[in-house]
């Protein structure tokens, strides 16, 4: 019965990667991640690609999918190969983008196989040592995940807004740079208007149901670390290693 | 989560007691508009009640005070005798549940049963427990059928999940279509039996939702002008200022029958993705003729807003074809931008694309783009308060400051002032009171006689035969029927019961 609802970047497939921990799977992709921001040969890249399609591969999600999530990360990384191309050589353009290219959609990855609430968690409990010091572990985890949950609705939103725009002759793709960022505010205005009243009203939804912050909250199903999740660390730190000497 | 005995006890004390409530949002200007004015009434435990209210009747506020969210600036609000605000925040959140308006922002979690654990996860119970709760709470509200009301069933479970004995509904049924809402009533009418307090704010009249309502609260600017129970409350509707659901339908076709075909839809079939195995419209087939009103009606998701954006080429023709006035309608360049002039599209909530820090410079918007200037684009202005009704004095306000019904009316104002031929409107009405769903309907009785063709999506039956020429019906993205609404009256009768089984 428990069936997904259509929200958030979530696409449960069962998976092993899905069963992980939220803890396992931030801890592996903190080690992949700054494994692959240091690679400086085409060789590592390359191995890092194998692996992201290993990864995809087992996670069951369509690649279709997952180029749909990333493709608001495309025009980042357009501007940054741009951006390199002007300052530098056309080869150290491509691979500084190829590099963000696959740590962008080991990013997604996570997302996309972690339920919002359940990455919240993961990311309150390894958090959790900071808040001796003052730092607001739980409401952060939840920030992110609560902003995770709703990114695709605000995708909706916002081109429902552009196309309402339009629709009363807004010229968004015309004119010069300055030009074309004055004709957006009639979609910037009215998207921080819909978030701040989303906002407000999940926050009175939250509250109506009781929570209160983190402390006393309990799980309907606590996080358990199980051997695959030590497995799944473990692998990520033999590959981070192996790939790092090459 | 009082017990039985408790309650028994408590016996002349009602569940919840309103007293004098007063409310202003304006803290500083205490007095100058209230939200709510000396408010007081009572609800026995057991009882359903209506809270029944026009746009900006305060009718929101007053379910947060109700709910503990917000603390009146004047007066208590008491829970078995005691003040609210001395509850216990966990003793509070498990006797009094809520549900609002829309589905989207109350469903925390990406997963049915992870959401409705939510509240069961906040009250600190073990996981053993909680699960229990969330299965009892599936059930209750009969999880296991999938509909379009699915979401707000989730919202509802995650309330009861929590173990209350009173749930306040805000709206909560005023965004589904007429089967999702005959879906929540049923299961608000069995918690109703087994003892739930039930508080509904609404603004819908139903006869069947309100079959098992006890008493009937109306607001009006803050003031509570009548109360009394159901039966009585329907021989006064009228005169409070309700429209009565099951009135005679009446037809009222345009002055002059046109056979000018606007648009000719011809075979028109399109997908989102290239790669989708669904079409989100399939073979239509269908005329609009100039100077008439016609209402395209159909369940969520059957492909009317889809149809309505290839008017005015916010969607490319990918099969098929668009003839307007004879022509093949403009798909790229500069003719498009004539084309957005000439077939003005109203998008659903239009008060949610308002921008402008005065209505005035809204309302220059779509003239001013579509090339407007000097003292014509005044005119137009002028032209699209005109339109809507609203006075002069509105021009120079914030639309933001405005009440919801008059944001809508500026927002189909923004988009008349460039003077359209043809007006497109997705759900014109929704989530507005009978007050301005009558100026609005008049509005466009009006602009149709001045020879306007009007395209309104409803999924308002009643509204689609009383007041357009024609009717266009779809489902599952194909056309099923189109004609006048007298041609129809009885077919659709047939093919949905559903829609009729009020009157």
């Amino acid at each position: 019965m428990n069936s997904l609802i259509n929200f958030g970047q979530y696409i449960p497939t069962g998976s092993v990667i899905h069963k992980l921990d939220p803890r396992a799977k931030l801890f592996a992709f903190l080690i992949i991640i700054t494994s692959i921001f240091p690679a400086k040969n085409l060789l590592q890249v390359s191995l890092w690609i194998a692996v992201l399609i290993s990864l995809v591969y087992v996670t069951k999600i369509s690649w279709r999918i997952i180029l749909r999530v990333a493709r608001p990360v495309f025009f980042l990384i357009a501007f940054t190969c741009l951006f390199n191309i002007f300052y530098g050589e056309l080869y150290r353009a491509l691979f500084t983008s190829l590099r963000l290219f696959v740590l962008m959609i080991f990013a997604i990855m996570l997302p996309l196989t972690t339920a919002p609430l359940e990455l919240s968690d993961g990311l309150d409990t390894l958090l959790r040592p900071l808040s001796a010091i003052g730092f607001p572990a739980h409401e952060s985890s939840m920030m992110i995940g609560m902003a995770l949950r709703f990114i695709p609705l605000l995708m909706q939103e916002t081109d429902k807004i552009i196309r309402a725009q339009i629709s009363r002759g807004a010229r968004l793709d015309q004119g010069n740079l300055f030009q074309r960022v004055k004709a957006f505010f009639p979609v910037l205005i009215p998207l921080f208007i819909i978030i701040f009243r989303r906002a407000d009203e999940i926050a009175t939804a939250m509250e109506a149901r009781g929570y209160d912050g983190g402390d006393g909250r309990t799980r309907r199903k606590p996080l358990i670390w199980k051997f695959t999740d030590t497995l799944a660390i473990l692998i990520a730190i033999i590959l981070a290693g192996v790939i790092f000497m090459l | 989560m009082l017990n039985e005995k408790q309650t028994n006890r408590n016996n002349d004390i009602p569940f919840l007691e309103v007293k004098s409530i007063s409310f202003s949002y304006d803290a500083i200007n205490t007095g100058r508009t209230l939200t709510l004015k000396d408010v007081s009434f009572f609800v026995n435990k057991g009882e359903r009640i209506a809270i029944l209210g026009h746009n900006g009747s305060g009718k929101s506020t007053l379910v947060k005070i109700l709910g503990g969210l917000v603390e009146p600036d004047k007066g208590e609000c008491l829970v078995n005798g005691v003040k609210i605000q001395d509850l216990d925040f966990h003793e509070l959140r498990g006797t009094i549940g809520m549900v609002f308006q829309d589905p989207e922002n109350q469903i925390v979690a990406a997963m049915v049963e992870d959401d409705v654990a939510f509240a069961p996860e906040n009250q600190g119970l073990p996981s053993n427990e909680i699960q229990e709760r969330v299965d009892n709470a599936l059930r209750r509200v009969n999880m296991s059928h999938k509909q379009d009301s699915s979401v707000q069933r989730i919202a509802l479970a995650g309330a009861l999940a929590a173990k209350v004995d009173c749930l306040i509904l805000d709206e909560a049924t005023s965004m589904l279509d007429t089967q999702g809402r005959k879906d929540i009533e049923k299961v608000l009418r069995e918690i109703h039996a087994e003892g739930m307090t039930i508080i509904q704010v609404t603004h819908i009249l139903e006869r069947e939702s309100f079959s098992d309502i006890q008493r009937v609260i109306v607001l009006s600017q803050g003031e509570i002008i009548w109360h009394g129970t159901n039966k009585e409350f329907w021989d006064k509707a009228e005169d409070l200022g309700f429209d009565l659901p099951d009135k005679e339908i009446t037809t009222n076709p345009a002055p002059v029958p046109s056979s000018n075909v606007k648009f000719k839809i011809d075979n028109l079939s399109f997908k989102y993705n290239p790669d989708d195995i669904n079409y989100a419209l399939r073979n239509i087939d269908a005329n609009i003729y100039a100077g008439q009103w016609l209402s395209i009606i159909g369940k969520t998701g059957s492909g009317k807003s889809t149809l309505v954006q290839h008017l005015n080429a916010l969607y490319k023709i990918q099969e098929g074809n668009i003839y307007f006035d004879g022509q093949e309608l403009a798909q790229k360049g500069e003719e498009v931008h004539t084309l957005r002039q000439r077939v003005g599209l109203v998008f659903q909530h239009p008060e949610d694309q308002l921008f402008s820090p005065t209505v005035r410079e809204e309302l220059a918007f779509a003239p001013k783009n579509a090339g407007f200037s000097g003292s014509e684009l005044d005119e137009a202005i002028l032209y699209g308060l005109e339109c809507v009704g609203l006075d002069k004095i509105f021009l120079e306000r914030n639309p933001i400051a405005l009440s919801g019904g008059e944001r809508r009316l500026v927002a189909i104002a923004s988009v008349l002032s460039a003077k359209p031929e043809c007006i497109v409107l997705d759900e014109p009405l929704a989530g507005l009171d009978a007050s301005y769903e009558r100026i609005i309907l008049a509005m466009l009785g009006r602009l149709r006689d001045e020879g306007k063709t009007i395209i309104t999506i409803t999924h308002d039956l009643r509204v689609a035969l009383k007041f357009s020429d024609r009717i266009l019906f779809l489902m599952d993205s194909k056309k099923v029927k189109e004609g006048t609404p007298d041609e129809l009256i009885n077919k659709l009768r047939t093919i949905y019961p559903d829609w009729f089984s009020d009157s």
